[in-house]
């Protein structure tokens, strides 16, 4: 019965859970792996201490959505800016000077919400069953017959999703349907996520498939004979080369918003972009330098080659959900 | 006894102190278990009806309900003849090393679910573990049987708990009278054994078809699309709670008609202990060299893949990268699962005593009420039943938001009823004469209770612990949610870097996950053991 | 069946037998009144209107065929079990709705109901919690030599044979002195000789320990070789109280009569203190009138060889000290026993098939 009274104990300790000073509380949707270092930084300089809830980018999206004006935090970090759109709401505006240090089109149209970098999509491919020749040149091109049953797909992913909202802004939702019943068409072979998609080729289940520019460097660290790599579309403004962000706001029940704010210009400083640029694999949204990386794809290259498409305006998920179940992909 | 039959049908006729106090213990349960379906019913009648029935008559949908039931019959038969034998093996015959097997049995349930599907997608393909390793290059698991199979893999051992317990319980002169009444083995097999193993099978069938019903993790990473991914896809794709509480409603549907239809069959297979009670323990079958190899053969293999496949990726993916710079980290992240996962299990235990007690000693309809809604928890996915106490949390008590306590509850509701199984079947094993012997002897029912049923049915309590915990180890959307802020168990750390593709950041996590529950069962079970005597 | 006169099958006293050899106890423990409990409504009751009273000290049986509510009887005396009406007094106070931890009745289960996760020791120092710790050791220890089982204390109840779990059961259950032991079919999970050496234990060991004891039983030679007084019951009723002697003799109903060994039935006409029979006129143990059937026992009727007797035997087995007849007359087949002093000692073998003449030369009791 030992068992019994020691879990009584400390049942009765667990009551009594300690309230500490003031912190900054921060969801994020985002790894610990990635985020913790530059979170540490901020720490170091201001002083601010950081609570950090991670979790899934959509689990936290939508536990705000549940708290609503009781919510405890003062920021969200979300991988992608339709999560950030979905709580908009809750954000309050955010100061002038800080919206000032990304391109309008990396931040909300209200300055709710900000991005904090940027992540391309790219086009993944084996380089033992893919010549130059086959190479798309265009998004539009992967429906291309000759890709039957070679393309990867992730249906679920947030970027995917996010691609298709770009597309129906870009091109309209007849010509975006379409599009997804060429591919649907092709047959793709249907992972769970990006870094499926990546094994998926390097395992020789699929040949191509479009994903963002950070995942292939973990395997490449993991493996230097990995044998996938990527590119862009090389169709300058090919909707392929979307340029996507990670963003964060900062919430209107927040009673430290100065701090909270403080936490996002340190993101956006040169310090802060540089972190994203280099270890991570990102790509800086404020224009500051980046240093050398893994991959052979630049920022100038993909900040070149990028569509120009405002992020606030593929935040209609519903029915990017519908038009994607309504061609059968899910 | 024709007396005792008679009693255990008529609803009890007095009310004594233990029972009233079960009963307003179980009607608490009850009610925290309705909470997540008054949410939930809340939610979905915010919805906009015209898209909810757009989306449910999609014929999709249909074939995503088909799916689901092909998926839990798949892994229902491929969990059968896995466990089944294995749970003969361990307590029916001579096998050498058994116990160790049993040990090893148990431990899959550890496993998360997405390092089994990756440990079989491992196997396979050009840059497979096995071609990496070997250079041995299998068609990937995928689809239906690679889900059935990723699914069985980890889900079997909560059938071979429930089987072996079965066999221990088993009356071996059954067998015995049927042989000599002229029954060849097999017939011994079919007519006597399989009849008696039926409450087991359908306790094990019950908590492994909740599972895959609700599961979409392992499920998706085998493409294979089921009900429950269309509810994953509404909060993560679209954030929504509204249409995705419609969904959730029926998942719930589903699996309360699940719960239902089991309890209803289970009414039919109800088979009391008759006769006198001590009966030696069991005789087991002398395996000759043939059978013993055999019976490795089958261990083995059941080992190797369930939990050495896992392990082995794992492996593979720990040697990629240097763990001793993490090691302090590991340790306080094991800290603070364990701080978890221990209440959570006795919590949950403590809960499912008076809930088992009245579905064994005080049958009537209020106890199978209170029976089913202790299901509810299990059945509803994970995500909305944290959603519905971050909302009354919220509401009714902020203090408890986001504190380990609420959390600790909140697992221990939702994994009651895997604690309920097992301590239900002990207590139907249990004697009643056990407790009518130590109140004729001046003990009260509390100090009957605490001092003569528990310990008798304390295997059972300790398995329904044991699942709890071994489940609260690798839990996620709860704990997203509800955790403390900064918390950061386990799981969640191994979440923090699958997310983001660093499935060789995530390994030691993973890999402590499975370490820990092993050591922790195997702990439990030697406890457990000695205390046995 | 018919229902018997209140007079005849309750409460009867002990004293009002001419042949109860054992005077009614002095003073009464317990009082059994109108005990009525029905489990399923529109049927019958388990239980009907069961009354009696228990001496101090005194050792009585339920009897009766499984199904008969004696076992429903005993749980309501223990407590395990509430009745529907009726009451139970023990020592004069209503203890008919009391817990049954707060009664103080011992009971031994059929099945022993040792706790199988505590020692031999402390499984019989289970209910001495309200005693200092030290005199709780001494009296297991003394309770276990009571019952020859020193040494054993350290085993685990699965380690004992039946006989010994039986007797652990009982010093576990004598410990606290209770004023009442109840004992549920405590012999049938034991072979037949362990059987009868257990039951004179269990005997000696109440009478001894100066607990009463109401024991259920099927097996009316345990009855009748434990048992001060044995209660036989049928269909939830008590159909007859009395001293095995009596109950043997006196059988009050053609039921009783059965049960309780074997009898032959005779179809007879009573007129007052006896009876016109075809065995002629036969004196009766208790006054009847009219058509009546009578309970004749097999060792009641005298057997002879006589080649123009009226009737045949038809079966025979050897029982060692006696012989065991069916004999043909008429339409009757009779049970007869011949004791060493009958025809056997007469030195007259009678073989199947042979002709014989029967003789009743005892009183007959009137059953029905």
């Amino acid at each position: 019965m030992r068992f019994f009274r020691t879990t009584a104990l400390a049942l009765a300790a667990l009551a009594a859970t300690p309230v500490t000073a003031q912190h900054l509380t921060l969801y994020s949707g985002r790894g610990e792996t990635l985020v913790a270092p530059i979170i540490e930084a901020f720490t170091a300089e201001t002083g601010i201490d950081v609570r950090v809830r991670y979790g899934g980018t959509a689990e936290l999206a939508i536990l705000l959505q549940e708290e609503g004006d009781r919510s405890p935090a003062d920021l969200f970090w979300a991988q992608d800016a339709a999560a950030l759109g979905a709580v908009a709401g809750m954000f309050m505006p955010l100061p002038e000077a800080t919206l000032e240090k990304v391109p309008a089109a990396y931040r909300d149209t209200e300055g709710r919400w900000i991005a904090t970098s940027g992540r391309g999509r790219v086009l993944a491919y084996s380089t033992e069953r893919m010549s130059e020749e086959e190479m798309p040149a265009t998004l539009a091109e992967l429906t291309d017959p000759r890709f039957r049953g070679r393309l990867a797909l992730a249906p679920t992913n947030g970027s995917f999703l996010a691609h298709v909202a770009a597309l129906r802004v870009v091109e309209g939702d007849e010509a975006a349907l379409e599009w997804l019943r060429g591919i649907r068409a092709n047959r793709p072979v249907m992972v769970s996520n990006n870094t499926a998609m990546i094994q998926a080729i390097g395992d020789g289940e699929a040949d191509l498939g479009v994903t963002n520019n950070y995942y292939l460097v973990r395997f490449q660290t993991a493996a230097p004979d990995f044998p996938v790599n990527q590119r862009l579309f090389p169709t300058e403004g090919d909707i392929g080369n979307l340029l996507l962000v990670a963003g964060m706001g900062v919430l209107t029940t927040s009673d430290q918003s100065a701090e909270a704010v403080a936490f996002i210009d340190f993101l956006l400083s040169d310090e802060g972009q540089a972190f994203f640029g280099g270890d991570v694999g990102e790509f800086p949204v404020t224009g500051a330098e980046v240093p050398e990386r893994l991959d052979e794809i630049s920022l100038d290259e993909v900040v070149r080659m990028a569509p120009e498409v405002d992020l606030n305006t593929i935040s209609d998920l519903e029915g990017t959900l519908a038009l994607v179940r309504e061609a059968g992909l899910l | 006894m024709a007396l005792a039959e008679i009693r255990a049908i008529l609803p009890g006729r007095r009310m004594p102190a233990a029972r009233v106090l079960f009963s307003a213990i179980g009607l608490g349960i009850g009610a925290l278990m309705l909470l997540p379906l008054y949410y939930l019913l809340l939610r979905a009648f915010q919805a906009d009806f015209a898209t909810v029935w757009q989306l449910l008559t999609r014929p999709r949908t249909g074939q995503m309900l088909l799916n689901t039931a092909a998926l839990t019959a798949g892994v229902l038969a491929l969990c059968t003849v896995i466990a089944l034998p294995l749970a003969w093996l361990v307590s029916r015959t001579d096998l050498p090393g058994r116990r160790v097997v049993n040990f090893l049995a148990v431990l899959p349930l550890a496993v998360p679910g997405y390092v089994m599907a990756f440990a079989l997608i491992g196997l396979s393909g050009n840059f497979g573990f096995l071609n990496q390793v070997f250079g041995v290059t299998l068609p990937r698991p995928q689809g239906w049987w690679g889900a059935t199979l990723a699914l069985s893999l980890y889900c079997f051992p909560y059938l071979y708990l429930n089987l072996r317990a079965a066999f221990a319980g088993l009356d071996q002169s059954l067998e015995e009278s049927a042989r000599a009444l002229g029954c060849t083995p097999r017939e011994v097999f079919t007519r006597v054994t399989l009849p008696h193993l039926m409450p087991a099978l359908m306790a094990g069938w019950l908590v492994i078809g909740l599972y895959t019903i609700g599961d979409f993790g392992a499920v998706a990473l085998m493409r294979f699309e089921v009900f429950s991914y269309v509810i994953y896809l509404q909060y993560s794709a679209a954030f929504d709670r509204l249409y995705a509480a419609w969904l959730a409603l029926i998942l719930i549907v589903i699996a309360l008609t699940v719960v239902w239809w089991e309890s209803r069959l289970r009414q039919g297979v109800r088979y009391a202990r008759t006769g006198s009670g001590s009966g030696a323990g069991p005789r087991r079958v002398r395996l000759g060299p043939v059978g013993r190899a055999l019976g490795w053969g089958f261990a083995g293999l059941v080992v190797l893949a369930s939990l050495g496949l896992p392990v082995a990726v794992l492996t593979f993916w720990m040697s990629l990268a240097p763990i001793g710079p993490i090691l302090p980290a590991l340790v306080t992240s094991f800290g603070q699962s364990l701080s978890v996962a221990v209440p959570s299990a006795a919590l949950a235990a403590a809960m499912a005593l008076p809930v088992a007690v009245l579905a064994v000693r005080y049958p009537s309809p209020l106890s199978t009420l209170i029976n089913r809604l202790a299901f509810v928890g299990y059945a509803v996915p994970a995500l909305a039943f944290a959603l519905a106490f971050v909302f009354f949390s919220l509401q009714g008590a902020r203090w408890l938001y986001q504190t380990h306590l609420l959390l600790v509850t909140v697992y221990a509701l939702a994994f009651l009823a895997l604690a309920l199984g097992p301590i239900r079947s002990a207590l139907y094993l249990a004697r009643p004469s056990l407790e009518d012997s130590a109140r004729a002897l001046g003990h009260g029912p509390l100090s009957t209770f605490w001092r003569v049923t528990l310990p008798t049915i304390r295997p059972g309590v300790v398995a329904g612990s044991v699942l709890v915990f071994v489940i609260a180890m690798k839990e996620l959307p709860i704990a997203f949610l509800l955790a403390p802020t900064g918390f950061r168990p386990l799981a969640i750390t191994m979440f923090s870097r699958t997310s983001e593709g660093m499935l060789v950041e995530a390994a030691p996590y993973a890999a402590a996950i499975i370490a820990f529950s092993a050591l922790f069962v195997g702990f439990v079970l030697r406890h457990d053991r000695k205390a046995e005597g | 069946m018919q229902h018997l006169p209140k007079s005849l099958g309750f409460r009867m006293p002990a004293e009002a037998s001419p042949l109860g050899f054992r005077q009614s106890p002095a003073k009464v423990l317990l009082e059994v009144d109108g005990l009525t409990r029905r489990f399923v409504a529109g049927e019958g009751p388990a239980v009907d209107r069961v009354s009696f009273t228990l001496g101090e000290g005194e050792l009585m049986a339920l009897l009766g065929p499984s199904g008969c509510g004696k076992t429903t009887t005993l749980r309501m005396i223990g407590g395990l079990e509430l009745p529907d009406s009726g009451r139970v007094l023990l020592r004069g106070k209503d203890i008919t709705r009391l817990p049954v931890e707060k009664r103080g009745i011992g009971i031994v289960f059929q099945d022993y109901a040792l706790f199988p996760h505590l020692s031999v020791r402390d499984n019989v120092r289970f209910g001495l919690r309200r005693i200092p710790r030290a005199d709780a050791a001494a009296r297991a220890e003394e309770m276990l030599a009571l019952v020859g089982l020193q040494g054993l204390g350290d085993r685990k109840p699965h380690q004992l044979s039946g006989g010994q779990q039986q007797r652990v059961a009982l010093a576990r259950t004598l410990a606290v002195s209770p004023p009442l032991v109840l004992l549920d079919e405590p012999f049938s999970n034991l072979d037949a000789a362990m059987r009868v050496e257990t039951r004179q234990e269990v005997r000696r060991l109440l009478k001894r320990t100066g607990s009463a004891g109401i024991l259920v039983t099927h097996d009316q030679e345990e009855a009748l070789a434990l048992a001060d007084r044995i209660a036989v019951m049928e269909k939830g009723r008590v159909l007859q109280i009395g001293t095995p002697d009596e109950i043997y003799r006196n059988p009050a109903t053609r039921f009783v009569a059965a049960f309780i060994g074997r009898s032959n039935i005779l179809p007879g006409r009573a007129n007052g203190m006896d009876a016109e029979t075809a065995f002629g006129r036969l004196p009766l143990s208790r006054a009847a009138n009219g058509t009546v059937a009578l309970a004749v026992r097999p060792e009641q009727i005298m057997i002879e060889p006589d080649p123009d007797g009226p009737a045949a035997v038809v079966g025979r087995e050897f029982r060692g000290h006696d012989q065991l007849y069916w004999v043909q007359e008429g339409e009757r087949c009779l049970l007869v026993i011949s004791g060493p002093g009958q025809g056997q000692g007469a030195g007259l073998p009678i073989a199947i098939g042979d002709r014989v003449r029967l003789r009743i030369c005892d009183c007959v009791t009137p059953v029905d």
